[in-house]
């Protein structure tokens, strides 16, 4: 059984939230709520990387640990997705979460928070498949059509990958082996 | 553009976005392509991985593509011909040149290392703040590379002296013999998807389509394609003097209405329409908002209000608004000379027409809609096939639209990196038919002036266009046709040759409609326009070789009395265009910083359509200033501050300090796709309700400099000064 995965290559990530862009139109993610964010460290000096993240559909998902009401649950293919009929908006996926993927809506009294909403990997939730309710609730279901998610799909430089985890490692390790930048090994570029 | 078509022919991009995939080094000035054409960052970025080719960026700002740059050359804005010329004299002093190549086909070499020999090191460091060092690195590192490839963008043509970068940057290429082969090449990023299409129908006010220009022969050229009845054509035009004037350009059109400058036209100009234009993307708005306001009559054919008619302050506006390209049909040209058919994927929404019908209802009310459509009975389909057929200069006769839709339609045929179809029903064919398409059997031209393919494959020599022979400044006479032995595979002249003409007797290549001079050159193997030299001296320009010039207000008054600027133009696209008497070096006093701007990756162009999406809206919110770290600590500005920003032009604006190390303490970095304010004031209450962008901030442009490239009138946006104070 494939293993779903993301990986974005951080020599290859430009900052153009391409991805960002792509999955809130696809899957009409209101403003505020970010499924996924590019990251730049070092802006605008010497050593500025950028790297898209989103929920990173964990094994041993921190964010199912926690859920007091079993909202949040993993598909055998590793996605992990949230079910928005039961979330109660506790928020103690967001704080147990590595990447900060868990988003709430922005209540107008303190702790009144909406259900949570996260990356489905365009796998949509667990309402019918391609039903008007899981459209409404999650997005598209783009897994079940056969496509890769939105984000990588619009990727400008191909920086970020998702689909099989084997397959993505191997396309990277090959990228990484044809790069002809060397090993990066340390002390690499100093020896003789 | 002008640079580049008066080196070798053509003033386009020479290669491709994908062959920069054999690139063995990549050279990039003036360039940001990481936001400004991220789609084109995969071939760049597969080039510096796969073939290990160094990635050299040269630009005033750390840009994001900066960030991707395996050496970043941080250069002082508007010294870039003084640069590249430096690495010219660099490459030429240790013989690293291709003496084999320039030997034979190349012109004006010695002449040109004359002047280049001015740009050592030293001098360079002195001029462009790049350390000598660095000037002899980068030149190692180009001449051991080869091919490489040179880009640029707007950094490098908006200036005073941009038609003189440019050529800089293609002599730097014919020294390097890095022309006529992949990986190899000029490749000139174009702005918008259609940018190259918008310029081969020469939407510009000296040339009618296809680059015939407006004299006499151009018009009567054109009049037979168009089927009409040239005096005709004489009769719509005030005098027939008019008829072959240049125009005003974008950049200076609105002083035909204040007059500031003095204007060589028998009126001032009363109306303007603006289809699909941002005004504010025009440097000195604030000027071109006077003439909107003196203006009888403003129209704006645009999807969304754009800021054009939020700064109306008068009642002349008329908005047609117009569908997006979504919503419409036809042909478009990339950067890479690549036609592509763009199908319609919905019918126009929200009450909007598309362009083809308010081009109809227009004509109709103008009374010659019976000439105008005369051969057009099929929309877009005829309008297409009739510039086809009269854009003989650069070959666009072989791309009728049935073949254009078949390539479309067949794209996964076609290989990546050479973007030749393997089998399917366009084998054999280049991606788009890259232009010149001699024949509707011709595969297209991939890469111009290669001439290791027949041209009936998609060769080409360098385009014989500047006559057969010329006189030097010091007497030295040169062929200015290509030496023997340089020729296309299967060509019956083993050398140079001129253009083919009187083959239908009266007409040339260019001018004759019945193909038959195309068709013959192609048989014999021949490039119907010539085979001759690229010109390394342009008699025809202001300096015959380029020279640096000190940007009009320059923050270095020491150069400018080294470095002057051109003397005053009277008549540059009939208006008075100053040059020496603007350069005032005490300028720096008052105004102590230099102004550059740029684009950003969330937003487009003038920002209507980007500011008017929630999302992207959302990721970029405010205009800003980019300020030094250093700078802003001493001017006690601290991240998030509200600023003005003034122009010696009396320009103000107030912006969000965004303190950053992209920019040296000395440079100011705007980015120009803001609109909806001015000077301080929001205009939101303008726009027709419901139709307010969701991100408004003040244009850029209200603060950049004057200043005018001497021979294409580009703005010199890249090159100005300004004064910072805490608002």
């Amino acid at each position: 059984m494939a293993r779903m995965r993301f990986l974005c290559d951080i020599e290859r990530c430009i900052d153009c939230n391409g991805c960002v862009v792509a999955c809130k139109e696809g899957n009409g993610v209101p403003v505020g709520i970010n499924r996924r964010r590019v990251v730049t460290i070092n802006e605008g000096r010497p050593g500025e990387r950028s790297l898209s993240i989103s929920c990173m559909h964990c094994s041993n998902a921190p964010c199912i640990a926690v859920c007091p009401v079993k909202a949040i649950y993993q598909r055998e293919d590793g996605i992990v997705l949230v079910n928005k009929d039961i979330c109660i908006g506790c928020g103690y996926c967001f704080i147990a979460c590595p990447f900060g993927a868990p988003q709430f809506p922005k209540g107008d009294t303190f702790g009144k928070r909406g259900v949570m909403d996260k990356c489905t990997f365009c796998a949509g939730g667990p309402a019918p498949t391609f039903s008007e309710k899981e459209r409404r609730l999650y997005g598209q279901n783009r897994i079940a059509e056969g496509k890769v998610p939105l984000c990588a799909a619009m990727c400008s430089t191909k920086a970020l990958l998702a689909g099989d985890g084997d397959k993505i490692s191997q396309i990277f390790q090959e990228r990484v082996a044809r790069r002809g930048t060397g090993a990066k090994a340390p002390g690499w570029s100093v020896a003789y | 553009m002008a640079g580049v078509a008066n080196t070798w022919g053509y003033g386009a991009m020479t290669n491709s976005m994908n062959d920069i995939r054999h690139s063995k080094c990549i050279f990039m000035l003036g360039s940001n392509a990481a936001e400004a054409h991220p789609v084109a960052m995969q071939h760049i970025l597969y080039a510096k991985e796969v073939n290990n080719a160094p990635l050299i960026v040269v630009d005033p700002r750390f840009t994001k593509l900066a960030a991707k740059a395996t050496d970043y050359v941080r250069i002082r804005p508007g010294t870039d011909t003084a640069f590249v010329m430096g690495l010219v004299n660099e490459i030429v002093t240790n013989g690293w040149h291709d003496k084999d190549f320039i030997q034979k086909r190349v012109a004006g070499f010695p002449e040109m290392c004359e002047k280049a020999s001015h740009y050592t090191p030293e001098v360079v460091e002195d001029i462009t703040g790049i350390p000598a060092s660095e000037v002899k690195r980068i030149a190692r590192i180009l001449a051991t590379h080869r091919p490489g490839t040179v880009i640029w963008c707007m950094g490098a043509t908006q200036h005073s002296i941009g038609s003189s970068n440019t050529r800089a940057l293609c002599i730097l290429q014919l020294v390097l013999g890095n022309m006529g082969v992949s990986g190899g090449g000029t490749n000139i990023f174009r702005g918008h998807d259609n940018v190259q299409g918008a310029t081969d129908m020469c939407v510009l006010s000296h040339s009618l389509p296809a680059y015939y220009g407006i004299k006499d022969g151009s018009w009567k050229h054109w009049c037979r394609v168009w089927d009409v009845d040239y005096e005709w054509m004489k009769s719509r035009f005030h005098s027939k003097e008019y008829m072959n004037k240049k125009g005003f350009t974008l950049a200076r059109w609105y002083q035909g209405v204040i007059q500031e400058d003095k204007i060589n036209q028998y009126t001032p100009i009363k109306a303007v329409v603006f289809w699909g234009c941002a005004s504010n993307s025009q440097s000195q708005y604030h000027k071109l908002k006077k003439a909107l306001d003196l203006l009888d009559l403003v129209v704006i054919i645009d999807p969304f209000p754009t800021m054009t008619a939020a700064a109306c302050a008068k009642d002349n506006v008329y908005l047609l608004p117009s569908s997006s390209q979504y919503e419409t049909e036809g042909s478009v040209t990339s950067s890479s000379r690549q036609i592509q058919w763009r199908f319609k994927v919905v019918d126009p929404v929200h009450d909007s027409k598309d362009d083809y019908w308010i081009m109809n209802e227009m004509v109709k009310r103008f009374g010659f809609h019976d000439k105008f459509y005369k051969n057009i009975k099929k929309i877009p389909d005829d309008i297409t096939r009739e510039l086809c057929k009269g854009s003989l200069t650069i070959g666009y006769n072989g791309a009728l639209p049935e073949r254009i839709k078949k390539h479309t339609l067949n794209w996964e045929t076609f290989d990546v990196d050479t973007l030749k179809a393997r089998g399917g029903p366009c084998d054999g064919e280049y991606y788009g038919l890259p232009w010149p398409c001699w024949t509707e059997t011709h595969p297209g031209t991939p890469i111009l002036y290669d001439i290791s393919k027949p041209v009936a494959k998609g060769g080409l020599p360098f385009r014989a266009r500047f006559g057969t022979e010329h006189t030097y400044w010091n007497g030295r006479k040169e062929n200015l046709l290509a030496a023997e032995g340089v020729y296309n595979p299967g060509s019956e002249v083993k050398g140079g040759y001129p253009e083919f003409k009187n083959i239908v007797p009266g007409t040339n290549w260019k001018t004759d409609l019945s193909q038959k001079t195309i068709k013959e050159a192609i048989k014999r193997g021949m490039a119907p326009f010539g085979n001759a030299r690229a010109r390394c001296v342009c008699w025809n320009f202001p300096d015959q070789v380029p020279v640096h010039r000190e940007p009009l207000h320059s923050p270095r008054p020491d150069l400018v009395a080294k470095y002057p600027t051109y003397p005053d133009k009277k008549d540059q696209y009939r208006v008075y265009t100053r040059f020496k008497s603007e350069q005032r070096p005490e300028l720096v006093k008052k105004f102590p910083y230099v102004l550059i701007t740029g684009r950003m990756v969330e937003h487009m162009g003038g920002g209507a359509e980007t500011r008017s999406n929630k999302y992207l809206a959302e990721l970029k919110p405010h205009m800003y200033a980019e300020i030094n770290v250093r700078l802003a600590n001493n001017l006690g500005i601290r991240n998030g501050d509200m600023i003005w920003i003034e122009s010696p032009e009396q320009g103000r604006i107030k912006v969000m300090a965004k303190v950053t190390d992209r920019v040296d303490e000395k440079t100011i970095f705007l980015p120009f796709h803001f609109g909806g304010m001015f000077m301080g004031k929001s205009l939101e209450a303008n726009y027709p309700k419901g139709t307010e962008p969701y991100a408004i901030g003040e244009p850029a442009n209200i603060v950049t400099n004057y200043g005018y490239d001497i021979i294409t009138q580009i703005q010199g946006t890249k090159e100005g000064l300004c004064q910072v104070s805490k608002a």
